[in-house]
């Protein structure tokens, strides 16, 4: 039927019938604003001033010779609000504006979604309220106090296993409840049409960006790698990259401390198809068909799901979904502050992991890693694991 | 068309049994089996918790069938109608789901499958008729979508909301128009506590569906009981 709404043979809108008829009003209106001058103009305008875009591309010299790769790192942790994820915000915002709603909600994990949609809410003067999980809470407490001091309400959530995936469940119910006043800014490129296309859509100006410069420096990388949670930075910046062939790209999951049943968030990697809010993609689940229990040092990636157009990009080969522990991602995350001055987000740390425990696989070739966000957020993580 | 809602298998399986016994003996025409799933979106904090607490004690998909074929053999005339969420159906996939069970179930309820992706499952060999919704925000191009729905009835969703809201109920003809184009009962669900508001409901639309306050009494057999018996 409706193949606009599949990714291959995923995606789709497995969500209450309640919700129809806002997926189809989101849909005729993101249609329309993506060609339009002026919201574009705006949007534009809103990512330079406000947000910092364009974001640099680095060359870590220091790192790039111990590893024996050209390393390129894609700046989004200088982004306004430490992260990539105000690209989509600012974007959904302005969605929101044009079709004349004054509420927003989201869900979040990290807490980065949530301070960026509640800085989004009160530059532009909406009602905010953001769902986060009790454990998520506990362990990025300052990006609660952050939602809360930019005017957004903060529900904890309690059901399950009280974090990302649970603060969707709420934030879906809350939806339903109030979809004809409320826009659901979505985090990340999941949930149902038109959802994992408009959030692409508004992080494809990180790859659009990467590969204008890498070219004005001369090159085109030989290798992509970005984090996945449920993957919106990720896709972000391979759409600068994915029609050239010559360009390896990976995605790396969080492989939590072992593979053993709730220790790993290897969607890909361990789940099978199956449907999670709103989507049929890769699933974590149980042989009973519930929803398994993950983990993940990074509460952004700790996700049962992830987006339809990564388990088509899997399927057909063309994206290497790859993963590393908790431990890597930490010894990543201490190297880079040690040898760039620089503090990656626990989620980025995965990245740059990966390049690091598989250096024979990158050895001299130029490698573009996307450094989703800073990390701030997760001092209280680190410092309790006696890294200082 | 009265019925009831229960979480299957909840709060242990001889309990479950009984409950759903004492629908089928109370001589309504229908009864809504859930088989928990661990993501229940749809669901609003009574229901959902249930469905937790089954879900961390194992959902055993196989016995809590068993028990409602065991229910159908004694009591053929009720039917039997399962609610779950679209992942159980499709892991359990769709084709062997219908071999299973479409000899004893009337319709499944599937409330992240909205009309427009009942083709997903049906062509994927779904055979047992999936029960439509109508809600307070359907639109005429909604309505249409489920005039040849083969499931026995048609579940009017009356209030925005998941589960076990409160949220006033508003005036609307979409249930009349949605029995007039497929000629079947518009079942209200959502909301409906006392029998006042089921005899309401009974006359708007011609039925009634029973899920929060019955599954609330569902781990104290008497409670449970009472406040069955007073919708007989
Ligand atoms: C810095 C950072 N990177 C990555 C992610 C994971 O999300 P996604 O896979 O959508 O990029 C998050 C999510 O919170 C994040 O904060």
């Amino acid at each position: 039927m409706d193949s606009k709404m599949f990714f291959g043979q995923y995606g789709g809108q497995f969500v209450p019938e309640t919700l129809i008829p806002a997926l189809d009003e989101l849909e005729t209106w993101y249609n329309k604003l993506k060609y339009d001058r002026k919201f574009n103009d705006e949007l534009n305008a809103l990512l330079t001033s406000y947000a910092g875009r364009p974001t640099p591309v680095y060359k870590a010299e220091n790192l790039s010779k111990d590893l024996g790769c050209e390393l390129y790192l894609k700046r989004e942790d200088l982004m306004h609000t430490g992260a990539h994820k105000v690209n989509n915000t600012l974007g959904q915002a302005l969605v929101t504006k044009y079709m004349g709603k004054k509420r927003v909600i989201a869900e979040t994990g990290a807490g980065q979604h949530g301070v960026a949609t509640a800085t989004a809410a009160a530059l532009f003067g909406m009602e905010c309220t953001v769902f986060m999980g009790e454990v998520d809470a506990r362990r990025q407490e300052p990006n609660v106090k952050r939602m809360q001091l930019l005017g957004a309400e903060v529900v904890r959530v309690q059901d399950g296993q009280r974090t990302l995936k649970d603060a969707t469940n709420a934030a879906l119910r809350e939806w339903v409840a109030s979809v004809e006043t409320t826009h659901y800014i979505i985090g990340s490129i999941v949930g149902p049409y038109p959802f994992p296309e408009m959030v692409a859509y508004f992080q494809s100006v990180i790859g659009k960006e990467a590969k204008v410069q890498c070219r004005e420096l001369g090159f085109d990388p030989d290798c992509v790698v970005a984090c996945v949670g449920g993957g919106s930075n990720a896709i972000g910046i391979f759409q600068g990259f994915l029609d050239n062939k010559k360009v390896d790209i990976y995605g790396v999951e969080a492989g939590g401390v072992s593979d053993k049943d709730g220790e790993h968030a290897r969607t890909i990697g361990m789940g099978k198809p199956g449907i999670l809010h709103g989507a049929f993609s890769y699933l974590v689940q149980t042989p009973q068909y519930q929803v398994a229990d993950v983990h993940s040092i990074s509460a952004g990636l700790d996700y049962p799901g992830i987006g339809p157009v990564h388990a088509m990009l899997n399927d057909s080969g063309r994206v290497t979904y790859g993963y590393v522990r908790d431990d890597e991602a930490l010894n990543a995350f201490q190297t880079l502050t040690r040898k760039e001055g620089i503090i990656p987000a626990l989620e980025s740390s995965h990245a740059l992991a990966y390049v690091i425990e598989n250096k024979e696989i990158f050895k001299g070739k130029k490698v573009l890693v996307n450094l989703s966000g800073r990390g701030d957020k997760d001092m209280e993580a680190i410092l309790a694991r006696g890294l200082v | 068309m009265r019925g009831f809602y229960i979480v299957g298998g909840y709060p242990d399986r001889q309990q479950f049994k009984k409950c759903l016994r004492l629908i089928a003996e109370s001589g309504f025409e229908f009864v809504e089996i859930g088989i928990p799933f661990s993501e229940p979106v749809a669901d609003g904090p009574v229901i959902a918790s249930a469905i937790h607490e089954a879900v961390m004690n194992g959902v055993d998909i196989d016995a809590i069938m068993a028990d409602v074929r065991e229910m159908k053999a004694e009591f053929p005339a009720i039917r039997a109608i399962v609610m779950t969420y679209a992942n159980i159906i499709h892991g359990y996939g769709e084709k062997r789901f219908s071999d299973d069970f479409a000899d004893i179930l009337s319709g499944v309820i599937i409330p992240d499958l909205p009309t427009r992706m009942h083709y997903w499952m049906t062509e994927k060999g779904l055979e047992i008729p999936i029960v439509p919704f109508v809600t307070p925000v359907s639109r005429d191009e909604d309505i249409e979508l489920i005039s040849g729905t083969q499931a026995p009835f048609v579940y009017y969703i009356s209030i925005m909301g998941v589960t076990g809201s409160d949220k006033k109920k508003r005036a609307d003809n979409r249930p009349e128009k949605a029995a007039k184009l497929t000629g079947k009962t518009v079942v209200t669900g959502f909301g409906i506590k006392t029998p006042e508001d089921a005899a309401k409901a009974l006359s708007a639309t011609g039925g009634y569906i029973i899920g929060t306050e019955a599954v609330r009494r569902q781990k104290d057999f008497r409670e449970f009981s009472e406040y069955i018996k007073q919708f007989a």
